[in-house]
């Protein structure tokens, strides 16, 4: 079973953004996978394995990003979690937008042909929350979004993907080949099922960390530079980003005495009621 | 030429930290006060796991066979978290000790017998040099390697009488073990212990500054978050000149002690002659360093820096024995100044 898992470098979201020139600075950025995407990498790794045992059980994980040279880096770093080769789209960040980046792994998906393609929800540099759904979209095969829990059938043709909905939780079944995208709880202990792994298993709570030797493994992991061009794609993003500026400053709260006050200014002052 | 650690090196030492960063908060630490003498250490099955307490053991034992370049950084970010885990007496001392010893009938079976299971993390092993006078967690090691009379000897904890002394830093466990030295714990003797001997404390040495060097920097991040947000005056205290004197001089202190780190490390994986002359001059530098920067600490945190429920103690504390342990700056010093002036003279007891 192969399985494809495009991922994305982003900003480390736990450091402050700073803005400059009317555009988020990242002279000094650390960068890292984008959290929902190594949840990904770490699906498709627990689809493959024993995690009772610790040993892979065939298969193939594939990872694959579009970015500049540096995102080497963080390609690395999911082939020291367990991948087994990773694919380089040569491109600048700005240079691309979401119906690029679809396109280009639209491409690949042809090339490659997985079972399945595991991708996080969505980035948390942009939010924007489209890749998965209009890559399925374009490749005409089912999706699942947001998985909170996965299960591969035994005879390996389908996943039952579970949902969290308002509701409680949505369960949808999708042939393989599909495409999932991954929500924060599908690395929680038992979300992950392949009919391998014994049910009682518990993995530890969130993504793995690479051992010392997965890492020095890595280096010697195949990963191929490519460029749009080697995919019959042209940098020719629709979507530009204009400006970025922090939200006005808010006025300071207020505090009242009494309930009348307030529900006198919320009708008044602030028209909310 | 470059001189620098290479991006292999580096991503080894940012997984540890990554690791100790969620999984070893202050919390652990404080823990640890606590904890029995003989407890398991804190966080080792995660750590054995991820290879870090194997790394140094030659991969016939299940280890990654890497080296103190290696090392260094892991141990530099084990020391930022204080970890409360004897990865230095073990891994970057007991575990090299034992693989690098002669082929031998005693010596193969300690090796069969121990590296494995050192390196998986399901023992721990302990070393006592012969001018230290307490063993540092022998009470929670399965073996003790000993030094005594020019010899070596391979200890089984359950063989040794130990009697637990408490240290300034309450995570450490130290003892006083009496044993009885016997053919059947010998393995080293003569030239090849003395050798051996020297080159664990050398070991120790760069082990511990490695650690200091990590202490350092997080009592001086602490300190700046506090100095940041504690005002005085209508000011943060940080804007004050005498404030951010203080910790500029710290943090210079340890920019310069970590090269010395590095060196002494690259000495140690390439068996360079004056490996001991590096190792002292880490260790002064390091343990100087990491004192100035809890002093530093200290000074700026107030009152409240000498409470029991605020973290820097924990860290402090740490520095204090680490900084008098595998022989404290004057003794590194002295050995320094013993190597520039007399080519010839033969290092002597130093105290931990």
């Amino acid at each position: 079973m192969k399985i494809l898992v495009p991922l994305k470098r982003v900003p480390d979201p736990e450091l402050k953004t700073k803005i400059k020139d009317g555009a988020i600075d990242l002279s000094g950025a650390s960068w890292v996978v984008n959290p929902f995407d190594e949840y990904a990498v770490e699906t498709a790794l627990r689809l493959l394995e024993n995690g009772d045992a610790g040993t892979r059980e065939g298969g193939e994980v594939v990872v694959v990003t579009i970015g500049p040279s540096e995102a080497a880096q963080q390609v690395r770093s999911a082939l020291a979690m367990g991948a087994d080769r990773a694919i380089r789209v040569d491109a600048e960040d700005k240079a691309i937008d979401a119906l690029t980046v679809v396109a280009v792994l639209q491409a690949i998906v042809a090339e490659e042909k997985p079972d399945l393609i595991l991708m996080g929800k969505q980035a948390v540099d942009g939010d924007a929350n489209q890749v998965g759904q209009m890559l399925a979209g374009k490749l005409g095969l089912p999706q699942a979004t947001f998985a909170a829990s996965i299960e591969l059938a035994e005879d390996k043709a389908s996943v039952l993907v579970g949902r969290e909905v308002d509701a409680g939780v949505e369960y949808k079944r999708i042939p393989l080949p599909g495409l999932v995208t991954v929500d924060l709880r599908i690395v929680s202990p038992t979300a992950v099922k392949n009919h391998v792994t014994p049910d009682a298993f518990a993995y530890g709570d969130g993504p793995r960390y690479a051992s010392l030797k997965g890492i020095m493994a890595a280096k010697k992991k195949p990963l191929a530079d490519k460029t749009l061009a080697d995919y019959g794609v042209t940098a020719s993003p629709v979507i530009a980003e204009k400006g970025v500026e922090l939200p006005p400053a808010r006025p300071p709260g207020q505090k009242v005495d009494d309930i009348p006050t307030l529900v006198q200014k919320l009708v008044e002052e602030a028209k909310a009621l | 030429m470059r001189f620098a650690f290479s991006l292999e090196q580096q991503a080894l030492r940012d997984a540890v930290r990554d690791l100790l960063g969620r999984a070893c908060p202050p919390a652990v630490v404080r823990a640890a006060w606590g904890a029995d003498d003989d407890a398991a250490p804190a966080l080792w099955p995660q750590l054995a796991r991820m290879g870090v307490v194997g790394m140094t053991a030659p991969e016939r034992w299940g280890g990654l066979g890497l080296g103190e370049l290696e090392l260094v950084g892991v141990l530099e970010e084990a020391g930022h978290a204080a970890l409360p885990a004897p990865l230095l007496e073990t891994t970057a001392v007991a575990i090299p000790l034992l693989a690098a010893l002669p082929d031998g009938p005693v010596v193969d079976g300690v090796r069969d017998r121990w590296l494995g299971a050192a390196a998986a993390g399901r023992a721990v092993i302990a070393v006592g040099l012969a001018g230290a006078p307490f063993v540092a967690d022998a009470a929670r090691a399965a073996l003790l390697l000993l030094e005594r009379d020019g010899e070596l000897h391979a200890v089984p904890r359950d063989a040794a009488r130990l009697t637990a002394e408490a240290s300034v830093d309450g995570a450490r466990r130290l003892a006083w073990v009496d044993w009885t030295p016997s053919a059947a714990t010998r393995v080293a003797t003569g030239d090849v212990a003395r050798d051996a001997a020297a080159r664990a404390l050398d070991r120790g040495a760069v082990a511990a500054a490695a650690e200091l060097c990590g202490l350092g920097r997080r009592m001086i991040e602490l300190t700046v978050d506090h100095v940041q947000v504690r005002h005085q005056f209508g000011r943060a205290i940080g804007s004050f000149q005498a404030v951010k004197h203080h910790l500029a001089d710290a943090h210079a202190a340890l920019e310069l002690a970590r090269p010395c780190v590095a060196r002494a490390a690259y000495a140690l994986a390439h068996d360079e002659p004056g490996t001991a002359v590096h190792a002292s001059l880490a260790k002064a530098h390091a343990g100087d360093a990491a004192r100035r920067a809890g002093r530093a600490a200290l000074q700026c945190h107030g009152a409240i820096g000498y409470s029991f429920e605020h973290d820097l103690h924990l860290f402090m504390k740490r520095a204090w024995a680490l900084a008098a342990a595998w022989g404290d700056a004057a003794w590194h010093r002295a050995r320094i100044a013993t190597a520039v002036l007399d080519h010839d003279a033969a290092p002597g007891a130093f105290h931990a």
